[in-house]
């Protein structure tokens, strides 16, 4: 090998390691901006859910509550209907500081409120509304 | 709300069953029918050959008889006991002789009250035979003296009532009318109300409501007579004297858990007479006095309301 030979395979070989170092350049950029992209978008997403009222932690709330209540306590709900609400209130596990509800999410009320009793809803279907006239009786000497 | 109802002839009057509010009234009706039906089989005094007939004729202290007859013996006996021996039915030797030895016959219109003055309170006879009344329920046998006769009279009619009652309570709305003595309710809890009859055949005296309990009417007017020399004569008798009993209360009607309860105080409340008959319908009532003056009793306690099922 001569000299023009030896010197050409040290270009060629200077102009492989400078395309590779450009293509790794151009694919750490566009990694970067997908990245960049990618973040701007979730935070979007998370700004709009927050801004319009849909905040997925406060939505969880109530399924939280319904699975670690017993059922025993379950009955006794329609009674306690205010401590049941302000139990699901004092439960930040997520960490995050919830908003007023007046503020943040006013239709989940209905969700905090006891369950329906079941039992009175099956003999209403059951048996005849107590509010039906009865045919009267007549009482004589027996 | 509509209720099935069924009406026919027993106890020597009109007996009326309805039953709404499920499936299964008019068949339930029916069983209701051939019960009541099998029960005056059983518990007709007039009828020689009925089982009451030839257990009052047993010389025997002790007779086998049948689950009703003895729920009828009990009856009785508790009767004698809650009324202080006011309530006695073992009368039926007095009760004969005051001229009611046959069935009275049916469909006759009330008769006026008879225009008697009031003789004062009616009170327990000094020998209670009630209370030597036994049930020995695993022998299955009526347990008395021999010669002590006793008659369902009221008493059964509202025990039957009461007993049917039970059967009927899985319908949302029941109602049994043994001939006046009723027992009503139902798992609607839905009010019902109640006419108490004139016992001069005029137009209801008084209105009661109730959404369940018994209701029951003692009177001297529809099952009265003449008796020779004129005297008049009834079924209800004063123990003590053991003559027809005329207390200046006509007629009173009580209101009682139950409908044989109810029949209990509605006797007591007429043979106290009318100083004393308020004191017997705790649950409400009215009474009729002589003269015709209606007096309603309001409840000094409270009806106790059926449990939702």
């Amino acid at each position: 090998m001569d000299d023009f030979e030896r010197q050409e395979r040290i270009r060629a070989a200077n102009r492989r390691r400078v395309a590779q170092r450009n293509r790794a350049g151009r694919l750490r950029g566009r990694v970067i901006a997908a990245s960049l992209i990618c973040f701007a978008l979730l935070w979007g997403v998370v700004f709009v859910q927050m801004a319009t009222g849909n905040d997925p932690v406060l939505s969880e709330k109530p399924a939280a509550a319904g699975r670690r209540t017993k059922p025993g306590r379950a009955a006794a709900r329609p009674a306690q209907g205010q401590a049941a609400e302000g139990e699901v209130e004092a439960e930040p596990e997520s960490g995050l500081e919830i908003e007023p509800q007046a503020e943040v999410a006013p239709e989940p009320e209905p969700e905090f409120e006891p369950e329906p009793e079941p039992i009175p809803e099956a003999e209403a279907e059951a048996v005849p509304e107590p509010e039906a006239e009865l045919e009267p009786l007549t009482t004589s000497q027996s | 709300m509509s209720e099935s109802r069924i009406e026919f002839e027993c106890f020597g009057g009109c007996v009326e069953v309805r039953a709404g509010g499920g499936a299964g009234a008019p068949a339930a009706l029916e069983r209701a029918r051939a019960r009541l039906l099998d029960a005056h089989r059983r518990l007709s005094r007039f009828d020689p050959g009925s089982e009451l007939s030839r257990l009052n004729r047993d010389q025997r202290c002790e007779v086998p008889a049948s689950p009703l007859l003895r729920q009828l013996a009990v009856a009785i006996a508790e009767a004698g006991e809650r009324s202080g021996g006011l309530v006695d039915g073992t009368l039926l030797r007095e009760i004969e002789r005051a001229g009611y030895a046959d069935s009275l016959p049916q469909g006759r219109r009330p008769t006026p009250p008879p225009a008697v003055a009031p003789s004062g309170p009616a009170g327990p006879r000094d020998r209670a035979d009630w209370a030597a009344l036994r049930v020995d329920q695993r022998a299955g046998t009526v347990i008395r003296p021999p010669g002590v006769q006793i008659d369902g009279g009221g008493l059964a009619k509202g025990m039957l009532a009461d007993l049917l009652g039970a059967d009927l309570a899985g319908f949302g709305s029941f109602a049994v009318d043994c001939c006046g003595d009723l027992r009503l309710g139902g798992r609607a809890g839905a009010e019902r109300r109640v006419m108490v009859d004139d016992p001069g055949g005029g137009p209801p005296v008084g209105e009661l409501r109730l959404r369940a309990g018994g209701v029951a009417t003692s009177g001297i007017s529809r099952r009265s007579w003449r008796r020779a020399g004129g005297r008049p004569g009834h079924q209800i008798i004063d123990p003590r004297s053991g003559e027809p009993a005329f207390t200046g209360v006509l007629q009173a009607t009580a209101v009682a858990p139950t409908a044989l309860l109810a029949e209990v105080y509605a006797k007591a409340a007429l043979l106290a007479g009318p100083e004393e008959a308020p004191a017997w319908l705790p649950f409400g009532g009215v009474l009729v006095l002589a003269g015709g003056t209606v007096e309603t009793v309001p409840a000094s306690t409270e009806l106790p309301q059926p449990v939702p099922a």
